[in-house]
């Protein structure tokens, strides 16, 4: 039984504390809490899930950035799920009527035209089983998360630099660093070592293999008034 | 009424853009009546699993609250289906206070085991309102769509800069000056220490060579 890893954005201890203090009591999955930037959960090489509330989910005024960050996961990972979550009831409170929108009908039809997994839960607590049952999927696909989260040391540098490699996720920059002795053996890889190593797919792969070979023009500089 | 040998009417792929052919079974419900004049709804006998198709080979399964409360029968339709065909499969079900404690695991049978689509509602209307909304997405164009689409221009030569700057004891007037002479992060990588040293002083010359080939 392969330990099962779960990675979590260092923001998610504030707003979700029980889907991690669930995943790690009662699912028994280790979760190492990273500076994901961009994403709630990494469950896998290529899976990031992210976490929105029902009533954030559901009101047009964050329609931008909904789509802002479901686009930035798009060209980061191969999948992406997004877990819309039952608002929490503070005590005392009663639960406000869901009212079902155009926007929101909407909203679900274009994400699932997009292909982006959309899952439904009604508490932190259903949607750690939810990160769990996910995590094992993956991992009965072969993509589940196998290096160590642990970087020290001078592969910190190695690490920070492949992450400032455009669109490289956090995982794809973990397996980087793991997986290869240094960052020249890294940049004089070819597109399949990449893609096997990185775990990433072929056309991450050649974005990569690209990025590494772009020859560099100082007046393509983006200038910052 | 089910019949395993034609689960999917052939052909039902090709859905005209703005249309839904329903089963026959759905003429004269409270559903098809919402439907009407919203979009353009055919009925079809022989639809087998399916319930309605729509554009872009995709299909509408609905699950009722009855279905769910009373068992699994359910559940086989959906695995014949999925078995049948490489149609896309969108379940809609009927999530209401007598079937919410059945929904957690039909969820995870549908999305996680099948690897279709979920979506609940509430009623009839709601479905008929997402409905509606499922059929008008699949005729826009695809571009209309904000979750697809090509990604944003990129600043290779800004994102390359800033990424040689990453390396310990490099900063911006440095990076500039060893993106000068090797223009890319290959060239960078595999330059020696003294053609490095050419460029920078001693020292950062370590540091940047001492990058490449140990970390």
């Amino acid at each position: 039984q392969p330990v099962s890893i779960v990675l979590a954005d260092s923001r998610e201890i504030a707003s979700g504390p029980e889907v991690i203090s669930c995943l790690k009591t009662v699912h028994k999955v280790k979760v190492e809490v990273c500076p994901l930037g961009g994403c709630d959960y990494i469950v896998s090489n290529r899976l990031a899930v992210e976490r929105k509330s029902l009533s954030d989910f559901s009101s047009g005024v964050n329609r931008s950035k909904l789509v802002e960050r479901v686009k930035n996961l798009q060209n980061l990972f191969e999948r992406v799920c997004l877990i819309v979550e039952k608002d929490r009831v503070k005590p005392g409170e009663t639960s406000r009527l869901f009212q079902r929108t155009k926007y929101y009908d909407s909203t679900l039809s274009a994400l699932t035209s997009a292909g982006v997994q959309i899952l439904f839960s009604s508490s932190q607590e259903e949607t750690a089983g939810l990160l769990k049952e996910l995590m094992q999927l993956e991992q009965r696909k072969r993509t589940a998360i196998t290096v160590p989260t642990q970087v020290t040391g001078n592969k910190q540098h190695a690490l920070r630099f492949y992450l400032s490699i455009p669109d490289v996720s956090y995982i794809a920059a973990l397996n980087l660093c793991h997986h290869f002795q240094s960052v020249k053996q890294m940049s004089g890889s070819s597109v399949d070592a990449i893609a096997k190593r990185a775990q990433v797919s072929r056309q991450k792969a050649e974005e990569i293999y690209r990025y590494v070979h772009h020859v560099f023009e100082a007046e393509m500089l983006q200038t910052r008034h | 009424m089910l019949n395993p040998t034609t689960p999917v009417r052939a052909g039902a792929s090709a859905v005209p853009y703005g249309h839904a052919i329903g089963s026959e079974k759905w003429r004269g419900t409270e559903l098809a009546h919402l439907l009407q004049g919203k979009i353009r709804l055919l009925f079809e006998d022989g639809l087998g699993l399916v319930d309605f198709h729509i554009a872009n080979r995709t299909c509408i399964l609905y699950i009722s609250e009855a279905d769910i409360v009373a068992g699994n029968a359910f559940k086989r339709r959906l695995v014949q289906f999925r078995k049948a065909c490489n149609l896309k499969g969108i379940v809609i079900v009927e999530k209401t206070r007598l079937s919410d404690q059945y929904l957690p695991p039909v969820q995870t049978f549908v999305v996680l085991e099948l690897g279709m689509v979920l979506l609940p509602v509430a009623n009839k209307s709601e479905a008929a309102q997402l409905l509606i909304n499922l059929v008008l997405e699949r005729s826009k164009e695809r571009t209309s769509n904000p979750f697809i689409g090509k990604k944003s221009c990129q600043f290779s030569s800004t994102n390359i800069l800033s990424t040689v700057q990453t390396i310990p004891g490099v900063g911006k007037v440095t990076a500039l000056q060893l993106l000068q002479h090797f223009p890319s992060i290959h060239q960078l990588a595999n330059a020696s220490h003294s053609q490095l040293e050419a460029v920078v002083g001693h020292g950062t010359a370590s540091n940047v060579h001492a990058f490449f080939t140990r970390t």
